[in-house]
């Protein structure tokens, strides 16, 4: 479904040039849960950004299936994430001014194929709210949620379309063990339904939970293994 | 305030120039904006309080009650006897009379006369009027009726540096007399409608059949009262005292219909001829408001924008909790970073009034200055009370936010819901102010082009009228001998005398016409003597009927006495007034009662006053030698350089009557001057207005900058979901929208009843359309759109994954 052939991105500021990543190719295929670990500043987030499309290469192809999304233009780039890719952010990244449900929404916001009418649109918001068990709060403001409830509602959030991929980054990182481990059981569940996840993690639990693991260094992948069954 | 705390806040602007530049130079747009129209408003309300004790001096107004009548309402003029019948009946009166004025007499020098300020005024005028004299004694000059007293520049006019006392003036009022000059007084200021430079002794003037007729008006009387009550006790026995005096010319019961009035001096630069609220009053009010609405406008957005961004300091507030600061030095501190700049930025206003005064002065015919004594205290103030406005907030609510839940929270505090809603309410407010001002300009400018364009009945270009032909001073037959010489002039079309022509003759006429079968004394009408050729002068559209016909001896009403049938022409607002159906109707209809006048024509009405002040319904008689009448204007249609005609015309007068002040110019000069104060208006309006919404697009501009930061992650999230561009410009400018839009709202009622009660003020106006309501609106978002759109547009390409990193 993935693939990335020679993906360099490199940063400038003022005088100093910094290499993210050097010559990625990866890989993933449909229905697939990768685990991306690694020291911190190593390009994970960057690499996933990649994959977001929120962050482009300096170099290098990315195939989408058969698109390659190098030739995208921001507005085809924009579309293309609302209709394909969900993402999960480690500080959940909900807006403060909107109710959760509202917050949910928003993911079908940019979508113009999703939902259809209205109706159709809050039928699956409150799906996948109930999907993450998150529905009873939909009418409060995110900050008068708890973390772990927070992460659920941005997991709904990232599924209410249906997306081919979903993208988290460091999803338990600001949650305690036991909404951590909520938070990765609702992932897996969604791998076993048939949902494309890519992950950073710190943690090499989490991790294992994932049917592959890539590990990363200094802008570079070091490993690249499937997890033993 | 400590050393760190001015570094900080002087790194702070210095690090956010253009918020810094415009935030500052917003407030002291606003500033400037309000300090020079309040000097206007200053200016236009101490009219006559420069004279020591002029709360005790009293204008006598003459009332007329004559509804339907040109003459209906005030006038600060009255009968030219009138202060001798009040001494009779009132002894112990204190007053004095003031006959002439603003270019109403002449100084006549090696035979060639100049028009001057001169008045006649009673020896008990210094009983009245304390004018400040700077040499000779001028209560003794004015009791000698060769003496004069004269006012230090136009003694500096005629005798140079030499000393003018003792020194003869040949000055014409009535008729020239030679005055030795026996006193200077000081210039009379530019807040005084008393425009005098050459005060000579009053005459007495019983000769004259109307000094004592009660109907007629002369001059200016005033009266001296010690106390207000004492002036309201006198004029409550005024109207018995009319009663009792114009038996004779009016019949019992005069007051019903014509009684004099007192009006405290300083009033009357401001009084109504109708009554209610004048005009100049009005136009002083609006320009006063927008002035105050403007620097409202500034506050309101200095503070928002303070209050907002100071929203974004909450960390550093809680770093310098952390580092020891109490609740007074945090509050010190916002306080007084807030007075520091608000300082700044009324020195800059204080800087951009006075820079920008010699223009304002220049659009408005204005002569102000900054008086420092009283504008420095009062921006003194203005820093204390805005100061604490913009610092109260960020001082009080930011010192009390727990430094431990700031520095853990990931986003600052900037007001939440409330605070949006509270800012999105101030911009609803300033645009409201916006969009008001916007269609105020609109109406103002279509209004003044209006009266400057609009159809008046006549040709108003290549036209010149010459009104010193009226002259007492020139003998009939060199009237008749000038016309003929203007007549030869080349570049002369038609030349005709008349009573009334653009810019008016300075007389005024009217009675009452008698209808057939309708008792009473009938509707009144004006009329307007006129001479052969005035209306073909004038190009008057005729309605009805004919026009005068010099072979008609009926036409000609000098050959007849009064109470034989003549004809008369009257214009289409005389129809109405003398109840004819129709123009067509009236004809060969004969009204008038005793003195019976047959209407031969109707023409269409003709505006030479004025476009504030009604048409009247007139009537036309015909003069075959108008010559011989006082006062006939002449009217002249040419073609060519109106400069080289007025030039020919002053070479005939000079060679022909240099000892009368020539007095002649173009009908579109005359007419001009009506538009003047409107125009000055106008352009001190759309100056105010412009710089408001300015302003308020200043206040948009901070408020759209500091909400889009506030939204960089937001954006990024909305982006990562799959917002395109143009969504997120969408989403920012939406934002925007819809408070201006609300806006609407509140601007549109209150232009309309400002501009409605505005318009209401003027005879010949334009209709209220509702384009300038629509106009003004479409460019109020117009505007807004383009304040935000380059923000929108910045934030909108920012990259994702940055927005999502930013805090």
């Amino acid at each position: 479904m993935i693939r990335l052939q020679g993906i360099q991105r490199r940063y400038v500021s003022d005088a100093v040039e910094t290499t993210a990543l050097h010559d990625i190719d990866l890989h993933v295929a449909a229905g697939e849960f990768v685990a991306i670990m690694g020291p911190s500043g190593c390009g994970k987030s960057t690499l996933l950004n990649t994959l977001g499309t929120v962050d482009r290469p300096t170099a290098g192809r990315y195939l989408f299936g058969d698109r390659d999304l190098a030739a995208l233009d921001e507005t085809e780039l924009a579309k293309f994430r609302g209709a394909t890719l969900g993402f999960v952010f480690q500080s959940f990244n909900l807006i403060d001014e909107l109710t959760i449900e509202e917050n949910v929404a928003l993911g079908l916001a940019y979508r113009k194929e999703a939902g259809g009418q209205n109706g159709g649109r809050r039928a699956r918001v409150a799906a996948a709210m109930d999907k993450v068990g998150i529905a009873h709060r939909a009418r409060h403001y995110p900050h008068q949620l708890s973390g772990g409830q927070q992460q659920r509602a941005a997991i709904a959030r990232a599924i209410v379309g249906d997306p081919k991929l979903i993208l988290a980054d460091e999803p338990t990182g600001n949650l305690d063990t036991a909404n951590g481990e909520q938070v990765m059981n609702i992932l897996t569940g969604l791998n076993d339904e048939g949902a494309t996840i890519v992950m950073v993690t710190h943690s090499p639990s989490h991790a294992d939970l994932a049917k592959r693991r890539i590990d990363m260094l200094d802008g570079r992948i070091v490993a690249n293994a499937m997890r033993a069954i | 305030m400590n050393r760190f705390a001015l570094l900080s806040l002087y790194r702070s602007l210095s690090r956010h120039k253009l918020y810094a530049a415009l935030n500052i130079g917003g407030l002291a747009v606003g500033i400037a904006v309000f300090l020079v129209l309040g000097l206007y408003v200053r200016f236009e309300t101490s009219f006559e309080r420069w004279l020591p004790d002029h709360d005790k001096v009293y204008v006598v107004q003459t009332v007329w009650n004559l509804p339907g009548s040109p003459f209906n309402g005030r006038e600060p003029q009255t009968m030219g006897g009138l202060l001798e019948q009040l001494r009779e009946d009132f002894p112990g009166t204190v007053g004095t009379r003031i006959w002439g004025g603003e270019g109403a007499g002449s100084v006549l020098r090696r035979g060639v006369a100049t028009k001057e300020d001169v008045a006649e005024v009673d020896p008990s005028f210094f009983d009245v009027f304390d004018l400040p004299m700077v040499s000779g004694d001028g209560r003794r000059a004015l009791a000698d009726p060769s003496g004069a007293i004269i006012s230090e520049s136009l003694a500096r006019k005629y005798f140079g540096t030499s000393d003018p006392i003792g020194q003869t003036i040949t000055a014409s009022y009535e008729e020239p007399r030679n005055y030795r000059i026996r006193g200077v007084f000081r210039d009379i200021p530019d807040n005084s409608d008393i425009k005098v430079s050459l005060l000579l002794p009053l005459r007495k003037n019983v000769e004259r059949d109307s000094w004592y007729h009660w109907g007629s008006t002369h001059l200016s009387t005033y009266l001296r009262f010690e106390s207000p009550f004492t002036a309201r006790t006198y004029g409550q026995k005024l109207s018995a005292f009319v009663d009792r005096r114009a038996l004779k010319d009016s019949g019992p019961n005069a007051s019903k219909t014509e009684t004099i009035a007192l009006l405290p001096l300083a009033e009357q630069h401001f009084a109504s001829p109708k009554g209610g609220l004048s005009s100049r009053k009005l136009t002083v009010l609006t320009l006063g408001l927008v002035g105050m609405l403007t620097l409202l406008i500034a506050i309101v957005n200095y503070v928002n924008l303070a209050t907002a961004r100071a929203g974004l300091r909450a960390r550093e507030v809680a770093m310098r909790k952390v580092l020891g600061a109490d609740r007074k030095a945090l509050v010190t501190q916002f306080l007084g970073e807030a007075m520091l700049t608000v300082g700044i930025a009324a020195l800059g206003g204080l800087i951009l009034a006075e820079l920008g005064l010699p223009l304002i002065n220049a659009a408005g015919g204005l002569s102000l200055a900054i008086p420092y004594a009283l504008v420095v205290p009062s921006l003194a103030a203005l820093v204390i009370m805005v100061g604490v406005l913009a610092g109260f907030y960020p001082a009080l609510m930011l010192s009390r936010f727990p430094a431990a839940a700031v520095l853990a929270s990931s986003r600052a505090p900037g007001g939440g819901r409330a605070g949006t809603r509270v800012r999105e309410a101030l911009v609803v407010f300033q645009f409201g102010l916006a969009i008001a001002f916007m269609i105020g300009t609109a109406i103002l400018l279509v209004q003044t082009r209006h009266v400057r364009q609009a159809d008046l009945g006549y040709q108003r270009d290549n036209l010149i009228i010459i009104r010193s032909i009226a002259d007492g001073n020139v003998p009939p037959a060199l009237r008749r001998a000038m016309v003929e010489a203007i007549r030869t002039l080349p570049g002369v079309q038609k030349i005709a005398l008349g009573g009334d022509g653009p810019g008016g003759s300075g007389t005024t006429n009217a009675d009452n016409v008698p209808l057939p079968g309708v008792p009473g004394d009938g509707p009144n009408l004006r009329w307007v003597d006129t001479g052969p050729g005035y209306f073909q002068v004038y190009g008057a559209r005729l309605v009805a009927g004919r026009m005068f016909d010099p072979a008609r001896r009926e036409d000609d009403h000098q050959l007849m006495d009064a109470s034989t049938n003549h004809n008369i022409i009257i214009n289409r607002l005389g129809v109405k007034q003398l109840r004819f159906a129709s123009p067509d109707a009236a004809i060969n209809k004969v009204v008038g009662g005793d003195r019976p006048r047959t209407i031969i024509g109707v023409v269409e009405n003709l505006r030479f006053d004025t476009p504030r002040n009604p048409i009247a319904p007139t009537y036309y008689y015909y003069s075959s030698d108008p010559a011989r009448n006082y006062p006939m204007i002449a009217n002249v249609r040419f073609s060519g350089d109106p400069r080289a005609m007025l030039s020919q015309i002053r070479g005939i007068w000079q060679r022909m009557v240099p000892q009368v002040p020539f007095e002649c110019d173009t009908a579109d000069n005359r007419l001009a001057r009506y538009y003047q104060a409107d125009e000055q208006t106008t352009r001190l309006f759309a100056i105010g207005a412009g710089l408001a919404v300015l302003i308020g697009c200043v206040g948009l501009w901070g408020l759209a900058s500091f909400n889009t930061q506030r939204r960089v992650k937001e954006i990024g999230i909305r982006k990562t979901l799959g917002a395109s561009g143009p969504d997120i410009v969408k989403l920012l400018v939406g934002q925007f929208l819809r408070p201006v839009l609300l806006a609407n709202l509140i601007a549109w009622p209150l232009a309309f009843v400002a501009m409605r009660t505005w318009l209401a003020g003027f005879d010949d106006r334009v209709a209220l359309s509702p384009l300038f309501f629509v106009g003004a609106s479409l460019l109020a978002t117009a505007i807004a759109v383009l304040t935000v759109l380059g923000q929108s547009l910045r934030a909108s390409r920012a990259a994702p994954a940055w927005a999502l990193r930013h805090d």
